[in-house]
């Protein structure tokens, strides 16, 4: 019964902002995210710890600043997924940096590429602008609510992108997607309970490794991605030069690297523009 | 397939199995007619044991070729013809 209410809320929810313009909508999904931000008093709580541990703010009012302007960012981040269409359409609305590294690996069918971000600025927006090159599968991890993630999941497809569940009794389906020259798009900043300990922010957190052993093990070409917005609907998404890490025949060690990097690059993203991440994960468990 | 070269193989693959497997498993009982997907691993630690295969037997394997692979004694033909 509950979960037959929240589709018709999330139903609900998507006819308001289907009918309203699209500044009107990030409007309206941001007063949402603020409200949010003053009722959620644990999430918040975990978010100004993590801003305040990150060294993103000097107190804690500047880190209550940030949090409430990530959580109006993440109401942001929900509208402008559902209405992508007209970032996606509008070269105007979106500036693009590709190394040429990388725009090569585009380019090319052949050759599977794995794009790594993490939960800032709008990383759906990225994962459906790229899929005008080559599909482009996501991954997303199962709702409590049937009903929902069905819903979500035709909302959130676009082009060729597409979002692929966390868990699959096939062990071989990223070598796969990757053989068939598609792009694997992983988020790498949540607690990853069988992850390593590698620094974010200086702070030991279990990263995921995923992105790295399939780098070193497909040697799959691998860039890191960051599309923070610039204004309402706008976006600037840069793709960092190819990172190459050469096997030493040490797994450990060679999966480190490669996480380190990425973690870095995140924190370079976060630290220019802390409101534009998902700050009330409990990253450092 | 050369057998005497396969059960060598086979028993060098055991060892990485043993050592990388984050998995419980009875790896003497691995025999050539064993299903991979009997072996439990999942889509990262299929990676972890491909990277030690690799590094055990000093080859580089086509990951296209890997994941048409369905018995550990596929495995251990793709190992020979790429020069194990």
């Amino acid at each position: 019964m509950l979960h037959l209410l929240e589709y018709w809320a999330a139903r609900l929810a998507l006819f308001g902002v289907d009918l309203l313009p699209p500044a009107a909508a990030s409007r309206w999904a941001a007063a949402l995210g603020s409200l949010w931000w003053t009722a959620d008093r644990p999430r918040r709580r975990v978010a100004v710890s993590n801003i305040l541990r990150a060294g993103v703010a000097g107190d804690g009012r500047q880190a209550r600043a940030i949090g409430r302007g990530a959580s109006r960012h993440m109401g942001m981040v929900l509208v402008e997924s559902m209405k992508s269409a007209r970032v996606l359409e509008d070269p105007e609305r979106m500036r693009v940096d590709i190394p040429g590294d990388v725009a090569a690996v585009l380019e090319d069918p052949d050759r599977g590429l794995i794009v790594v971000s993490g939960h800032f600025g709008n990383w759906e927006i990225a994962g459906q602008w790229l899929s005008r090159y080559k599909p482009v599968a996501g991954i997303s991890r199962p709702m409590n609510n049937p009903r929902v993630q069905k819903l979500a999941l035709e909302r959130r497809q676009r082009r060729a992108f597409r979002m692929i569940p966390k868990y699959d009794p096939d062990p071989g389906r990223f070598l796969k997607l990757l053989g068939n020259g598609e792009i694997l798009a992983l988020l790498v900043d949540q607690h990853a309970r069988q992850g390593i300990d590698v620094p974010f922010f200086g702070h030991p957190a279990k990263t995921h490794t995923t992105a790295a052993m399939l780098h070193l093990v497909a040697r799959t070409p691998l860039t890191f991605a960051v599309c923070r917005r610039t204004a309402p609907m706008t976006f600037e998404l840069t793709l960092s030069p190819l990172i190459e890490q050469q096997r030493s025949g040490d797994r450990n060690a060679d999966v480190e690297a490669i996480v380190r990097t990425l973690n870095s690059l995140l924190e370079e993203a976060i630290r220019r523009d802390p409101e534009q991440y998902l700050w009330g994960h409990r990253r450092w468990r | 397939m050369d057998s005497d070269g396969a059960s060598e193989i086979l028993a060098r693959l055991r060892d990485v199995l043993r050592e990388s497997a984050v998995e419980e498993h009875d790896w003497d009982a691995v025999v050539a007619e064993t299903p991979i997907e009997s072996l439990g691993f999942d889509s990262l630690t299929i990676l972890d044991v491909l990277y030690d295969v690799e590094e055990e037997f000093g080859i580089a394997l086509d990951p296209k070729q890997v994941v048409k692979t369905r018995t550990i004694g596929e495995i251990i033909a793709l190992l020979q013809q790429n020069g194990a």
